[in-house]
Formats: structure tokens, C-alpha cells, sequence
């Protein structure tokens, strides 16, 4: 008797069917759902060669600031494809370094007063997408301009540390700061501040902070240019004592200066033991406006730190403006504005810059890079080709200050880690009307001694 | 109730029996407001099983329906309760033969992200192939796969309700809307997670049993460590999503006692002893532990892995060379963590727990039968 029905009930089914069809004629909303949810293959995390994006509008162009991610693998078909796109409108600067903090909660400081830093809201959506779902500006005490952000633990407790390139105000000739956050709850627990005006003849001074670095209770901030790239430009390092969090020591990194300012040391990097066990223990400079990378020797027993050496001569080179470090796990890269390259050294010859491979050919501006793998496994480099993230003055743009060269490529460009062959680029200002003014792996940028 | 199965029930199994295509649902609503942590990593639905509002309201009633076994008694929810994070509190499960189970109940959580190999052996590749494997063991529900779809075919909400997530009743669909409602499972709001996300602060104690936890010992280094990281990587989530990642054997038994495990699986000897590495989720409400349920507290776990671990050929060599001491006199395996180190890895355990998980509405026993497991085990608790 149940059979009979059954099959009663399938015979009624069938007419049913016949008059409805089967058609796939249409998607429904569960396919495009599961489109979403499994557009790429399981075999790998294709998230690993997406990129956090920081664009700034061109007001010339009608564009405005935005937080972008950007599949960054060149053997996909959505190369240089904005996946996902924060904008945000309140701020004329846009926000200007991506960090990760150990913990994973993301950070940018900002070039606007009104937010000098923020931290960045991510999420996942449905899909298993990222997204970004807000970005909230911290409370810096009134430091303007952040640039470095570093995470370090000293006596057992762990800081977020901040460089402000325009200290307490930017009105201030000889300002710029050091913040110190609490780096749970964003709280600033000191601002590390002194400025010559302020301070008597000869104490150690700390002005227009940009880089950071540090190694047990001893940090290095550099003093690099007045955030309106006109007041003023340093040529020395300044070191805290992290136990007191007391400047101790200048220490003048200058010798020729090629373009007439002085040499504005950027970016700092410690070379410790975390970094390479082999290496020396010792700080490497890059001076933006002198065109040479320093190296300065540290005594660990003594915690002195000795006379400066320079260990590139940009000029005799044939390169200008070196920017950024950034470290795999067994080399270190130096990006150079100009001509456009990054040059790659044994991360275990440190301190000495011992090449390890071809240059990476980029464009005019190369400053910030992300280590990954496509989809293929190849190792890739990306870099982002703009120095001063600026407008264009053939655009009009009244915040173009090319003042060297060319330094604004407005690019990303992508070359194979191992051959340095050019495998692809996207242009931002070109497909999207916008500047890069930094880039950021998704997932951080792995093994990666920024600082 | 004639008509009702007849546009419910009898679409689909004439159009796969005579023409080979498949019905489609009814209804498709994506889920709202639905959000995950982003350090939680990439996650993937398979692409015939898109998650939908109809599909996830269809699974849970499932999960807790015990329509599901051949004696109407036991459902998914008998060995996996909400109050426990889906575990459920035995050494080994029991199910409908009244015999022990030869596992101890897995929690359930995260399962978005990580395993492609489920159970304690690995013997399910997807959530929707294990779902099915508990409804057709003779010890668990015992149930006829055929006669469960005749069952619900005739139930008063099942037709409608998987005509509006799946178009028809068939076995796949029921593993689907399983699936489906075990991947909306998700916990992210412990204390862990509050910490991560920088709302709250964690004890001193909590502080330096996760310093711990997060630490392979070097003693030559003086860096003193739980070793747990080592194994635990995916600790916030369901596990490994590469491969056979994510199994290993901790040192439970002796070489000649070694169970099967993933060798079960792979029928390859240097599996044999390696089970699934599990969440830690909520694992202060898992107890007890192991695959065979055989500590019944966190102490007794970290008594092992401190100075209980048996050597075995297969034994972990992470676990092998993990040693707080630069040499150890008596020879054994141990960590050598002081009694002050385990307590605090043991709060920092604690921290895992999710209460808002373990009482989500959404996740509950919409049949209403949940208050009394939740009121034993917070007597367990106490």
C-alpha cells in the first residue's frame, strides 16, 4: 500500500515536472551565492597574494581616499582588480602606512591631523570574503603626522610605539614625536617629545621622527624632513633609553649631500638576532636626500653606539632616494625612488650589504614591497612606485611637488623574487584615478623586518 | 496531505529517476547580518551547498530532531549539546544500541575553517559525507537511510521546508542541511577573542599561560614554553585545512597499544596512533579529553604532556624534544613545566570559552528540550 502510493505520488510529481521544465536557464540566488563562496579552487589560499591598499584621491581628479583590497597575483584573471573598497570621505590627507600589530589587529597612520592613526575593522562577510567594515582614529594626545609604527617589549612589557612626523603640531618648526600606546587598549601612555627650541644647547633632540627601530631597551627614530617638506629637513638619529623613555643620544648620519638639503635619514632597521642570529648587532640608515645607506655599530656590552659608516654611495650607484627595509627570511631589500629599483642583500652578512641577486627592476618611486607566492607557487616581489603619494601637476594637482624627479609612478609593479623578470604592473592613477600610498600583504607581511 | 507531498516531495525524484536534473529550491535567502572574524582565515562552502536561511533553519531542526535514528530517540544533539559546545560530557558516546562508542563526542565549532578530514580517525572528507556516517551506524542512530527519507517525506514540515532549501528529501539533501546549520556554528567571542580584538586585558596568570602556550621550549635559550602551538596552530577554529595536517600521536599509548587512528584511513603504519588534533575551543566544557575521553580534567592533561607521554615509533617529534630543561637525569619525555606553568596555561585554556556561543538562541534546540542539559552541566560546573 505505501509503494503504491508512493509511486501515485511521483506520477502526479512527473506531470508536475513536465509542466515546469528544468530549466538552468536562469541563476538563482544559491548559485550565485555559491559562486561566491567557491570561486577559487580549496587547494590553496588564494588570499595569500591579495593586498591592503591604502589609495588617496586625486581632488583633480574626483577621486577620493579609500582602503582597497587588490588581488595582487599576476596569473590571475583579476590582477590589479579592486575586490573589495573602503572609502572614506572625512579627511582632506589620507592615511599613509599599513601595520599589523602581533596580534593581528590592523593599524594605518594618517597624514590628516584629524586622524594621525587608526585602526582598521576587518571582517568577513558571507562569502568568506575579507571586507572592511570601519576604521576608528585613536587618540594621540595631539601628535599630528604618524608615520612608523613599531610593537616592542621592554622590562617585560609589550608598547606601541608611533613616530609623529610632526610632533605635537605641525605649526611647530622643530617638532615631532614619539607616541607610546598601550597596545591593547590604544591608550597613550607617554609622548616622547623634545624639541631644540625647548631644550638646552647640545641635549639630545628629537625632530621629525620617521623611522623606527629597536633592540632590548635601546630604540633609533630618525630625524627626516618637516611634514610641509619646507620648514625643515634633520640629518641625524636620535636614541631612547626604552627604560625611561628618554632621548640619550644624536648621532649626525651626513656626508655629501647630492641635492643640496641635508641627507634626512628615513628608515632605520636594528640589525639584531631576531633578524639574523650571524649578523652583528648594529642600525643601517637610509639618508632620503643623501642617496646612501649608513651603518652604525652597537655595542651590546656597553650599549654604546660607534661611528657611523657608509656602506652605499647612492650618488657613484646611480640610485637616489633609498626608502624602505624589508626582510624574507634569508635577505634584506632596500628600495631606491630612483632610477626605480630594489636592490636584495645576504640577510646574514648584516650589517655589511652583501648583494644576493639581481636588482628588482620597478618604476620611479619604489618604496613599499610584499613578499607572496601566485597562484602556481612562484615567488613574487610587489612594489609600490610612488615616493611622495602626491597629485600630478599636469593634472593641475597643486599638491604635485616633484621636486627631485619623477618619483610618482602611481603603480604596483610584480617581478619573479628569484629571476627579478617584470611579470606585471597595474597603475592606479591610470585604472583607477588614484595614488597608491601604500601597500600591505592581506595577511601582513609575513617574515618581514620592516623595523 | 496528499497534495502536500505531491508538490513536496515527488518533483525531484521523478526529474534525477527520468531525466536527470535536479530540482531546484524554492526559496534561497541568503543569511543576514552574517559575519566572521577576519583572522579566522578564508572559508569555503562547496558550491552545490551555498549557505541559505532556508538550509541552516532546515539543518538545525535536524540536528536535534531524533527522527534521525531508527528508535525516534536519538538525535545529532544527543552526543553534541549546545551547554558543552557540542560535546557531550561522556568518555565515549552512546547511542542507540546502548553500547559505548569507540570516540569520545567531538565539539563542534569553526567547522567554516580548516578540516578537509573529519572525525577523530579523519574518515569523513566533508561535512556532508561525515553527517551522514552517525545517522547509518548501527551504535549511534542505526538508521535506514531510505526509510529516514520516507519518514520525513511524510512528516507534516519536513517536505515543505526542504522543498524551500533543496527542492526534494534525499539523503544528500539531509547531509546538505547538516552541514549547513554546523557551519553557521561559529564562536568568536571569548575572552580570547576579546583580547584579540583589544577589548579587554588578560590576567597576569592568563597572561603568561598564553605566552606559554604559544611557546616551543628552547631551554639553551631559557625560553620556557607549553609546546602546545606546536600541534594547536588552529586552536581558535576547526583545525588543519591542508591535506592530512593536523593528526598526530601525543604520546597517549605504548607501541604495542597504539589504536588505528588515521592509519584506519590512510592504511599506512606511521599513522597508526595519530588522531585528529581538535579545537580548543571552549575546552574547559569539553572535558572529558582525549579520542577515548580518558582525562577527565585539564590538569590531567597537562600532567601529560608534562610527564606522562608514552614513547611510541610514531610518537610526535615536536613532543619528542620539547623539554623545559637543558637535560633530563630520569630520561623521560617531559616538558618540565613548573605546577605554577601549567595552572596558568590551564587559565589561559579557560579563556577560550564562549559563553555567548554555548547559549546562542540561533543555535539552540528549537524543540525546546535544551534546558535540561544546560541546567547539568552548569551543576557540573559548580
Amino acid at each position: 500500500m505505501k509503494n503504491i502510493t508512493v509511486i501515485g505520488i511521483w506520477v502526479l510529481g512527473l506531470s508536475v515536472m513536465l509542466s515546469t521544465g528544468c530549466s538552468n536557464d536562469k541563476k538563482t540566488e544559491v548559485q550565485k551565492t555559491a559562486e561566491k563562496q567557491t570561486a577559487e579552487p580549496a587547494s590553496r589560499n588564494q588570499e595569500e597574494s591579495q593586498g591592503i591598499v591604502l589609495l588617496r584621491g586625486l581632488p583633480t581628479l574626483g577621486t577620493q581616499h579609500s582602503i582597497a583590497i587588490v588581488e595582487l597575483d599576476p596569473e590571475s584573471q583579476k590582477f590589479g582588480d579592486i575586490l573589495h573598497e573602503f572609502v572614506y570621505e572625512d579627511f582632506e590627507h589620507p592615511l599613509h602606512h599599513l601595520y599589523y600589530s602581533p596580534n593581528g589587529r590592523l593599524y594605518a597612520t594618517g597624514l590628516d591631523p584629524a586622524c594621525s592613526l587608526a585602526e582598521i575593522g576587518l571582517h568577513r562577510d558571507a562569502s568568506g570574503s575579507p571586507a572592511i567594515k570601519g576604521m576608528q582614529c585613536l587618540d594621540t594626545q595631539g601628535q599630528q603626522v604618524g608615520e612608523d609604527i613599531m610593537w616592542h617589549t621592554v622590562n617585560g612589557k609589550q608598547y606601541m610605539f608611533v613616530t609623529f612626523m610632526g610632533g605635537t603640531g605641525v605649526s611647530q618648526a622643530d617638532g615631532g614625536s614619539i607616541g607610546v600606546f598601550e597596545p591593547q587598549t590604544n591608550a597613550v601612555v607617554k609622548v616622547i617629545e623634545a624639541r631644540r627650541s625647548e631644550i638646552p644647547e647640545g641635549a639630545p633632540y628629537i625632530m621629525y621622527p620617521h623611522g623606527i627601530s629597536a633592540y632590548g631597551d635601546r630604540m633609533v627614530v630618525s630625524s627626516t624632513i618637516h611634514p610641509d617638506l619646507a620648514t625643515g629637513v634633520g640629518n641625524a638619529l636620535t636614541i631612547i633609553d626604552l627604560n625611561n623613555f628618554t632621548p640619550i643620544q644624536n648621532i649626525t648620519i651626513e656626508d655629501a649631500k647630492p641635492v643640496g638639503f641635508p641627507s634626512s635619514p628615513v628608515e632605520v632597521l636594528f640589525v639584531r638576532p631576531e633578524i639574523s642570529k650571524l649578523a652583528k648587532p648594529s642600525v643601517l640608515v637610509n639618508t632620503m636626500f643623501g642617496f646612501e645607506t649608513w651603518q652604525v655599530p652597537y655595542n651590546e656590552a656597553d650599549k654604546s653606539f660607534g661611528n657611523p659608516v657608509k656602506v652605499y654611495d647612492g650618488v657613484s650607484s646611480g640610485t637616489g632616494v633609498p626608502l624602505e627595509f624589508y626582510g624574507t627570511e634569508t635577505e634584506l631589500f632596500i628600495s631606491h625612488a630612483l632610477p626605480g629599483v630594489v636592490k636584495r642583500y645576504k640577510l646574514d652578512s648584516l650589517p655589511e650589504l652583501v648583494s644576493s641577486g639581481p636588482d628588482i627592476q620597478a618604476e620611479a618611486g619604489a618604496h613599499h614591497m610584499i613578499f607572496y607566492p601566485t597562484q602556481s607557487g612562484r615567488k613574487v616581489i610587489a612594489v609600490q612606485n610612488n615616493l611622495l603619494n602626491l597629485g600630478n601637476a599636469a593634472d593641475g594637482d597643486p599638491t604635485d611637488v616633484d621636486f627631485i624627479a619623477k618619483v610618482n609612478d602611481h603603480s604596483i609593479t610584480v617581478s619573479d623574487l628569484m629571476t627579478g623578470e617584470r611579470l606585471a604592473a597595474v597603475n592606479f592613477k591610470q585604472r583607477y584615478k588614484k595614488g597608491v600610498e601604500n601597500v600591505e600583504a592581506l595577511f601582513g607581511s609575513g617574515f618581514v623586518h620592516h623595523h | 496531505m496528499f497534495r502536500t507531498l505531491v508538490t513536496t516531495t515527488s518533483v525531484a525524484g521523478i526529474c534525477i529517476g527520468l531525466f536527470g536534473c535536479k530540482q531546484e529550491p524554492l526559496t534561497a535567502t541568503p543569511l543576514k547580518d552574517f559575519e566572521a572574524p577576519f583572522v579566522f582565515g578564508h572559508f569555503q562552502v562547496p558550491a552545490d551547498n551555498a549557505l541559505t536561511v532556508e538550509r541552516v533553519a532546515l539543518g538545525r531542526l535536524l540536528f536535534y530532531d531524533p527522527i534521525l535514528s531508527k528508535n525516534n530517540q536519538v538525535s545529532c544533539a544527543s552526543c553534541h549539546q549546545q551547554a558543552r559546545a557540542f560535546a557531550d560530557g561522556k568518555h565515549t558516546s552512546v547511542g542507540v544500541s546502548g553500547k559505548p562508542l569507540a570516540f569520545n563526542s567531538m565539539s563542534l565549532v569553526n567547522l567554516l575553517w580548516g578540516p578537509q578530514h573529519f572525525f577523530w580517525d579523519g574518515r569523513a572528507k566533508s561535512l556532508e559525507a561525515q553527517a551522514l556516517v552517525p545517522i547509518q551506524h548501527p551504535d549511534e542512530m542505526g538508521q535506514d537511510l531510505d526509510i529516514l527519507v520516507k519518514e520525513l517525506s511524510t512528516h507534516a514540515e519536513y517536505p515543505s521546508l526542504f522543498a524551500a532549501a533543496y527542492g526534494d528529501i534525499s539523503p544528500q539533501h539531509i547531509a546538505a542541511a547538516l552541514a549547513s546549520f554546523q557551519r553557521t556554528l561559529i564562536s568568536a567571542n571569548s575572552r580570547y577573542d576579546q583580547y584579540l580584538r583589544g577589548e579587554i586585558t588578560l590576567t597576569d596568570q592568563e597572561e603568561l599561560g598564553r605566552k606559554l602556550f604559544m611557546a616551543h621550549p628552547d631551554a639553551k635559550a631559557s625560553q620556557r614554553g607549553g609546546n602546545c602551538i606546536d600541534c594547536h596552530s588552529q586552536f581558535v577554529t576547526a583545525g588543519f585545512s591542508t591535506r592530512l595536517d593536523g593528526f598526530s600521536n601525543n604520546g597517549l599509548d605504548v607501541e604495542a597499544d597504539l589504536k588505528p587512528g588515521l592509519a584506519a584511513v590512510t592504511g599506512k603504519p606511521e599513522h597508526r596512533g595519530l588522531f585528529k588534533v581538535p579545537s580548543l575551543r571552549n575546552i574547559a566544557v569539553t572535558a572529558p579529553y582525549m579520542h577515548d575521553g580518558r582525562f577527565a580534567t585539564l590538569a590531567q592533561v597537562l600532567a601529560h604532556y608534562n610527564s606522562g607521554i608514552e614513547p611510541s615509533t610514531t610518537l610526535s617529534p615536536l613532543i619528542v624534544e620539547a623539554n623545559n630543561q637543558v637535560s633530563d637525569t630520569a630520561g623521560a619525555i617531559s616538558l618540565n613545566l613548573s605546577e605554577s606553568e601549567q595552572q596558568a596555561i590551564i587559565a589561559f585554556l579557560h579563556t577560550l570559552t564562549d559563553t555567548d556561543f554555548l547559549t546562542n538562541p540561533a543555535f539552540s534546540d528549537p524543540f525546546n528540550r535544551a534546558q535540561d542539559a544546560t541546567a547539568q552541566v552548569s551543576k557540573d560546573a559548580r
